[in-house]
């Protein structure tokens, strides 16, 4: 039987504030991730997903819509909700005047774990996270990458069944980023549910089973990676150099994108000798790569600005 | 107010709070030398009212906690978010304040109980004085503490809180008879300084040890003052941690 760990329902969220305008954050966002999922919540600056990451983890009451997470109410029993997540918040620093060691040891502790548990599942997170070695050096001390590093050892270690992650890998190195991926995939196989923010689009694609893209409050796309490829009508992109003078000439051959001075032109396998032929002919350097899920975001999302 | 109130995890959380705050013996050092430099000043200057002064450091050193928790609250929810990893966690809204506070107490301790020792030598308490002084420390202490911690959720940015702390200390602190004896200040304006917690304390501390007598009828509006602001703050803040746990 599948379990459901976390289901949004239309939900709003107007913010007021005084002399200026309402915004309104969310405009109906409605979703539902399985237990033991891993997904990834796309979306451009303010598009809204820390806001809805927010009201889910009961730091945010939403205007109006109803959010359950194993079937508990975010809003009307956060206290039922609370010992069941854990969250990374944006920006996040772990307190500079403890070290990783005592940071996650004391939250932890501070949830509820005993001290055999606790000091286990410090060491563990620690390890894992490559932080052995200045685990007894106080976080003041560590680099930027150290530091978030830290937080996500000290989310992680919790192994709470339902963990928000917003951008947990602002700023790692591309080692501590799949450290932390393999954390997360290993976190997920023993059954903790993940929705995680990023900005970077192939860590969505390599993490995330299935993602959904938002923009202006609302869902555009839900899906896996490969769906939202396959929406952008093709399956690879010829990049050609200086083409954007040149748009018309490829038009037909499937959806282009300017991108500076070059143009993309998405087109199927069987187009392609015709694209490269014409390029050439017109003296443009073109190369060609498979789509990828940032064109496949940008196209969405694109798509959505037009049309408003 | 005290129905439902959870506890779970807060005692840890103080132990947190200790830890970082002990990281920081610097801030615990510099912390005494406001009121150092003014028991200097006294002892230079008026011998006779050195236990009135110590009595008052002690009052100070205790609302000083006030604008610690003000200054950790703030600094780990704007600069650290840190709050959203506690609140979004079994740990109680209420457990969060208090373990701040309470950390905070811990932590700066140690000092007052130098001036403690130093006023026992200066000038021996009666148990009744001891007992006073336990009491009035612990009410400045939620006073204080509930104070820091409510201002600290009020604004977004460090720059702003910082004004706001010092004003604070002063305004409680420094301005009323608290390092200077009750009898100092002018009979019209004596009720309205009792109903400032800080005074209050000093001046029921400075009457249990004979330093400075008031009047029954002063003794009672002190100590009303005093514990009803207490108990009212106290319980506001734990009302008001509910409340910004989460956004509205």
């Amino acid at each position: 039987m599948t379990i459901e760990a976390l289901r949004a329902e239309d939900v709003r969220k107007v913010y007021h504030s005084r002399g200026s305008p309402d915004v309104e954050a969310l405009r109906g966002v409605s979703l539902a991730l399985r237990q033991g999922e891993r997904v990834a919540l796309l979306g451009r600056n303010g598009a809204g997903k820390t806001t809805f990451l927010r009201i889910t983890s009961t730091l945010l009451l939403p205007t109006s819509g109803r959010i359950e997470v194993f079937g508990h109410d975010v809003v009307s029993a956060p206290e039922d909700v609370r010992p069941m997540i854990a969250v990374v918040p944006q920006e996040g620093k772990p307190f500079f005047h403890l070290t990783p060691r005592e940071q996650v040891y004391c939250y932890l502790r501070a949830r509820g774990f005993s001290k055999e548990v606790a000091r286990s599942r410090t060491e563990e997170a620690l390890e894992k996270m490559g932080l052995e070695e200045v685990g007894n050096r106080l976080s003041v001390t560590l680099s930027g990458g150290q530091k978030q590093r830290a937080m996500v050892a000290t989310v992680m270690a919790t192994e709470a069944p339902l963990m928000f992650l917003d951008e947990p890998t602002i700023g790692l190195d591309p080692f501590a980023r799949r450290a932390v991926w393999d954390m997360l995939r290993a976190l997920t196989r023993r059954g903790s549910t993940v929705l995680l923010t990023t900005h970077y689009l192939d860590e969505a694609e390599a993490l995330s089973e299935r993602l959904y893209i938002v923009e202006e409050g609302r869902i555009l796309f839900e899906g896996t990676a490969e769906a939202a490829k396959r929406q952008i009508g093709g399956t690879l992109r010829v990049s050609i150099e200086n083409g954007g003078n040149h748009r018309d000439l490829f038009v037909s051959f499937g959806q282009t994108v300017a991108e500076g001075t070059s143009l993309h032109v998405i087109t199927e396998p069987e187009r392609i000798h015709e694209v490269m032929d014409i390029a050439l002919r017109n003296r443009l350097s073109a190369t060609v790569g498979p789509v990828t899920l940032e064109e496949a975001f940008l196209t969405i999302v694109g798509r959505s600005i037009d049309a408003e | 107010m005290a129905i439902g109130l959870k506890w779970s995890g807060s005692g840890m959380f103080l132990a947190t709070e200790i830890r970082v705050q002990l990281h920081e013996w610097l801030a615990i050092v510099t912390g005494t030398l406001t009121p150092g430099a003014l028991i200097v000043f006294v002892a230079i200057l008026a011998p006779e009212l050195l236990p009135v002064t110590v009595i008052g450091a002690l009052v100070y050193s205790m609302f000083l906690i006030g604008q610690r928790v003000l200054n950790e609250a703030a600094y780990i929810r704007i600069d650290h978010k840190l709050n959203e990893l506690y609140h979004a966690s079994p740990l109680s809204p209420e457990g969060y304040f208090v373990g701040i506070a309470g950390g905070m107490l811990v932590a700066y301790l140690p000092p007052s109980l130098v001036l403690v020792v130093i006023l026992e030598i200066l000038h021996p308490l009666a148990p009744l004085g001891w007992l006073v002084l336990a009491a009035c420390l612990i009410g400045v202490w939620l006073v204080s503490s509930t104070i820091g911690y409510v201002v600290s959720t009020l604004f977004k940015d460090m720059k702003t809180i910082w004004p706001y702390s010092a004003l604070l200390t002063n305004l409680f602190g420094i301005l009323p008879p608290v390092f200077y004896p009750l009898g100092k200040v002018a009979i019209e304006w004596r009720s309205a300084v009792l109903l400032l917690p800080t005074s209050a304390a000093a001046a029921l501390v400075d009457a249990a040890a004979g330093l400075d007598p008031i009047t029954t009828n002063e003794a009672i509006l002190a100590a009303c003052a005093l514990s009803v602001e207490a108990i009212a703050l106290f319980a506001f803040g734990i009302y008001w941690a509910r409340r910004t746990a989460r956004e509205p």
